[in-house]
């Protein structure tokens, strides 16, 4: 200051050091407490820091799907949206006055848009928790209300209202897959079928990553993670072929109504390797809405039930006499013409026959040689020999609710009567699974295979985790005793037989019937009114792809094995011929596979047709083609097949890169070329590639993938 | 050197370039950081750092304005421009837009279209000017060590000056700006000499004051925020929560930083409000202890340099108006970074040229025009 007296002006001075002093006293404070948080207690905080990103993670891995061989989806979760509400975010930086009316407009809001009760909603926002459910599982008017209620840019938007994705479980395979595919509860654990036995994979791994999150509870994967797929759970690749147990389930139900029965179930094998194609069990209930339907309702009754398994027990009988010398192949037996009685008990045959030799046995289906060949092996040798083929144990499926059987019902070795019935299968119980893999092991030459239902397990990335290999749990009996028993089951389907209903045209099929009476619980006695009927049985006999187990619990309408369950029996293994593609001889995919008009396999036939309308599929003799899809287990198809149809001639394989199904089929189809398809969506691969010379009729697989 | 007619070309001779450089340094800092402050995607608010660019360059247009116009216009117009703010501020009650529960600011050119302006922050600069302008007229000078000092009744005037805009700023509520405009005041009647004696007397009166205005003028959140910040540990989701996170992040730099664009907390959304009120701990986070310790020297430095512009004024009016500009970034960066360190209770302050804001930016930047104004002219005579 220039203009006033130097004393005065010094004076100020004086002032304005101290307050320059002052002042910079105050900023060294901050410094010196930026120096106590940042360099003396960084570390700490910087803990805090760390914790405050990534404590509180409430991360919910997606449970992974359920897959069938060919990789369609069984089970899958979707993400369906949850609103939860922060009610203490509601009303942050509100005065305490406008409080009460801002909560009540909101849960006026939240109750109108979620169709909840407004004392509910208004509740849930008094409390000022900071998370609590408002409604879960929402629809699509609900979410889009919620979303325009809470839009930012509005000035009156809901604050604090959360969003959550809540993985729910769906079954695109609804009621064909019931029994087998289980369901999950509420919470997401495994309930039954293979979601409870593989549980552990599906359900993924929530606590062995920590990821980062932000302040919105948003989860941020930054350093060393690079999606949610780490944390998802596996996905689990089954056995079963999805189109040929859509196929078992038709046709069970089918019979099952044609013959009014109570229940029945039905089961496909790879008697080679013990794969489960297909598992089918009725009535059914849809996993989707597994509370709907009662608790007796959700038995898989090919694995739950305990029936008595009737005259397909002679079989093993046989089987196992034949493998300890007991009988001769060729040696005959006195069938006492029909009526035979050993410790009291009369035993009677449908057939009065005199001397037959073990074809005629089983073909006949006399309970009377039977009981006599069971005897030749004695208690011991006979209940031991049930035990190898697998009866009276759990299969080591490991589905939950399996059950193992009875063999000795009383709990001490069988009397003579008892060896005598159970040698023609009569006062033991066994599931449909057992019967399946025991005749495995006669289809196979004699290996007892462990039942397979997942071939692998991957990772959501597509990483292998698992593979579950064939396994081979003992040698029941040596292979020529299988092999001669088999030809001896032949004839079972043949003029004279008691299976006829089980001939397939151009097939070999080796079977056997069963006809058993149901106990009464109430009394013990056997009921005359309820039965029993079953069939099963393996085709081509010679080389053979597929064991077909059908058990009918209490039909109605009729009641012999013959007439109920081989019928079912023959549909199902010619869908399952048809969809793998297996000649008479067992060989894969040499030729298209036809059936005469009369019995064709309307589903795919219906697909050809709707992809290609203006095409006639109808093959020389009024004979359908039936496309044919032949999985990865079998052999790939080949390059080059022989003739399928008279005067075929050699096509050039079409490009159909990029072409949706409907294209391809009709350019394959009217080359006279069979599609295969695969998935859904247009054309990424195709095999054999464009440009190969295939004979007519053979058949090109075709890869779809969705959106390219 | 004697003529007032040499005065202009004078003027633009001397300008205050350590001043300047020191301004335009935490200017460019400041938008670097609001650019990271910002840079959160999910936060839809990442270009606000082109904003802040418009507001600083309407800014210094207005301070190059308010330097190159000689004080002593302002000194004369001095209560004209007072009852102008006052009017300003009374028009908040009535135009004023409701934003977190207070009124202060005032919309221009429609809700969406023009901008809110908040005529409490231009009220700051105004204050130093009527001050400036009461105690330059003030007949009783005091007269040096010792001699004289004004009495509490020579405080009554400058007392009601600032108490007529702290009272209506008050009722907004705006307790930050409250502070400030009494950080002004103070920092201003501390050079004027009060006797020991009438200090003593205001020591008393304010102890006598704090109960009744605890229990009738301060409003519950302001309450809450200042037990919060006596007892911190008590709350921290509740009224601490802003502090707790904003230190959480500090700490997080350490002593180097974590890095410019990498502050983690910043990015996580943790730090909350963290372009207008919050922007020192992204700072503090990415650059570390070292970046806060540069930081601070700036500001250190501006207010320094205040000082000695007041020191070498040429007038009363001068000397005055430079400590009340000064106090003012003073109180703004000591409150800011002292709530957010710890130091201070939570009161809703800008850091001057981070924070992100139209008419915090023009204000601190006019306020630096004023002091240019002063420094220029401290060798003008008459």
């Amino acid at each position: 200051m220039k203009n006033i007296d130097p004393r005065r002006a010094r004076w100020m001075k004086f002032r304005m050091g101290v307050l320059c002093g002052l002042l910079s006293t105050g900023l060294c404070s901050i410094v010196a407490s930026a120096y106590n948080i940042q360099v003396k207690h960084g570390a700490e905080w910087r803990m805090i820091a760390e914790r405050q990103r990534q404590k509180r993670l409430k991360v919910l891995p997606t449970r992974g799907s359920i897959l069938d061989r060919n990789g369609e989806a069984l089970a899958i979760t979707i993400d369906v949206p949850s609103i939860a509400i922060n009610a203490a975010e509601l009303v942050r930086n509100v005065p305490e006055k406008q409080q009460p009316a801002l909560q009540d407009a909101a849960a006026a809001k939240l109750a109108t848009a979620l169709n909840l009760p407004f004392p509910e909603v208004q509740a849930k926002l008094k409390s000022k928790r900071r998370f609590a459910w408002l409604k879960r599982r929402l629809s699509q008017d609900e979410i889009t209300a919620v979303r325009a209620m809470i839009d930012p840019r509005k000035p009156d938007a809901v604050k604090g209202v959360m969003i959550e994705g809540e993985g729910h479980r769906f079954y695109p395979g609804r009621e064909a897959l019931w029994g087998l595919v289980g369901y999950v509860s509420g919470d997401g654990s495994g309930i039954d079928g293979v979601e409870r036995a593989f549980d552990e994979d599906l359900r993924g791994r929530p606590d062995e990553i920590s990821a980062l999150r932000d302040r919105k509870g948003t989860v941020l994967f930054g350093d060393g993670l690079e999606d949610e797929r780490a944390l998802a759970g596996d996905d689990v690749h089954l056995t079963v072929d999805l189109g040929l147990q859509f196929q078992v389930q038709e046709d069970l139900e089918a019979g099952l109504r044609a013959f009014e029965a109570k229940s029945g179930s039905a089961i496909v094998i790879d008697p080679n390797t013990g794969e489960i194609l297909a598992m089918a069990s009725a009535p059914v209930y849809n996993p989707n809405d597994y509370g709907d339907a009662p608790i007796e309702a959700r038995r898989n009754h090919a694995i739950a039930d305990r029936v008595e398994p009737g005259s397909t027990m002679k079989i093993f009988t046989i089987a196992a006499a034949l493998a300890e010398g007991k009988i001769k192949p060729t040696e005959e037996i006195y069938c006492e013409n029909g009526s035979w009685t050993i410790g009291g008990v009369t035993i009677h045959d449908t057939h009065h026959e005199g001397m037959l030799a073990p074809a005629s046995i089983i073909s006949k289906s006399s309970n009377i040689c039977a009981a006599k060949i069971g005897l030749l092996l004695g208690e011991q040798g006979l209940y031991s020999a049930f035990k190898r083929f697998g009866f009276g144990e759990t299969t080591g499926l490991g589905l939950p609710g399996e059950a193992a059987g009875v063999l000795r019902a009383r709990g001490r070795p069988w009397y003579e009567v008892e060896v005598a019935s159970a040698s023609f299968g009569q006062g033991i119980s066994v599931t449909t699974l057992q019967l399946g893999m025991a005749m495995s092991a006669i289809a196979n030459g004699g290996k007892l295979m462990e039942p397979r239902l997942v071939r692998t397990v991957t990772g959501a990335t597509g990483q292998l985790v698992r593979e579950e290999l064939p396994t081979v749990r003992r040698e029941v009996v040596p292979a020529f005793a299988a092999r001669m028993v088999t030809e001896m089951m032949t004839g079972v389907v043949e003029e004279g037989g008691t299976g006829r209903e089980a001939h397939i045209p151009g097939y070999r099929v080796a079977g056997k019937t069963a006809t058993a009476q149901k106990a009464d619980p109430a009394t013990g006695k056997y009921d005359p009114d309820k039965f029993v009927a079953s069939f099963v049985g393996f085709v081509p006999a010679q080389k053979p792809r597929f064991v077909i187990a059908v058990v009918v619990d209490e039909p109605w309408i009729a009641h012999l094995g013959g007439q109920v369950a081989a019928p079912i029996f023959r549909r199902i293994a010619m869908r399952a011929l048809a969809r793998f593609g297996v000649a008479p001889s067992g060989e894969v995919a040499k030729t298209a596979v036809t059936f005469p008009l009369e019995d064709p396999t309307p589903l795919v036939y219906a697909e050809a047709k709707a992809m290609a309308p203006d095409v006639d599929l109808t093959g020389p003799g009024g004979s359908v083609v039936a496309p044919m899809t032949a999985p990865s287990a079998f052999a790939p198809l080949p390059a080059s097949s022989p003739s399928a149809l008279p005067g075929a001639q050699r096509v050039i394989v079409p490009d159909l890169g990029g072409m949706g199904a409907r294209d391809a089929a009709h350019a394959l189809v009217s080359i006279g070329l069979l599609p295969v398809f695969d998935g859904t969506g247009s054309v990424t691969r195709q095999e054999p590639a464009p440009g190969t010379l295939l004979l007519q009729g053979s058949a090109v697989r075709v890869r779809l993938s969705p959106g390219s | 050197m004697s003529s007032r007619v040499a005065l202009p070309s004078r003027a633009r001779d001397n300008i205050d370039w350590p001043l300047l450089i020191v301004v335009a340094l935490i200017a460019v800092v400041g938008v670097v950081n609001l650019y990271s402050a910002t840079s959160v995607a999910r936060a839809g608010i990442s270009d606000l750092y082109v904003t802040q660019i418009y507001w600083l360059v309407a800014g210094g247009i207005a301070a190059t304005v308010v330097a190159s116009i000689d004080y002593r216009h302002f000194e004369r117009l001095a209560y004209l421009i007072y009852g102008a703010g006052i009017v300003l501020l009374l028009l908040v009650f009535i135009l004023g837009r409701d934003i977190h529960g207070a009124s202060r600011w005032i919309d221009i050119g429609g809700k969406d279209r023009g901008f809110r302006f908040q005529p409490s922050e231009f009220m700051k600069i105004i204050l130093a000017v009527s001050l400036a302008k009461y105690l330059h007229d003030d007949p009783k000078l005091p007269t040096g060590p010792g001699g004289g000092g004004r009495g509490i009744k020579d405080l009554i005037g400058p007392a009601i000056i600032a108490g007529i805009p702290f009272a209506l700023v008050a009722k907004q509520p705006d307790l930050g700006t409250g502070l400030i405009l009494l950080g002004i005041f103070v920092s201003i009647i501390s050079l004027a000499k009060i006797r020991w004696q009438s200090l003593a007397s205001l020591a008393l009166t304010f102890a006598v004051a704090a109960p009744l205005i605890w229990n009738y003028a301060l409003h519950d959140y302001q309450k809450k925020r200042f037990i919060s910040f006596i007892n911190p540990e008590l709350d921290i989701r509740g009224a601490n929560w802003h502090a707790h996170h904003a230190r959480v992040a500090i700490g997080d730099g350490g002593l180097w930083g974590a890095g410019y664009m990498k502050g983690t907390q910043n990015h996580y959304l943790f730090i909350p409000e963290q372009q207008t009120d919050f922007p020192f701990p992204v700072f503090a986070e990415e650059w570390g202890f070292v970046g806060c310790v540069v930081l601070v020297c700036l500001y250190a430095f501006l207010v320094i340099w205040g000082i000695r512009i007041a020191a070498s004024a040429r007038d009363r009016f001068g000397a005055v108006l430079a400590i009340g500009v000064t106090a003012m970034i003073f109180w703004h960066a000591f409150f800011n970074i002292g709530m957010v360190t710890g130091v201070l209770p939570v009161v809703g302050v800008t850091l001057p040229l981070f924070s992100y804001g139209g008419s915090s930016v023009t204000t601190i930047l006019i306020g630096i025009g004023l002091l240019m104004n002063v420094s220029m002219r401290r060798n003008v005579v008459g």
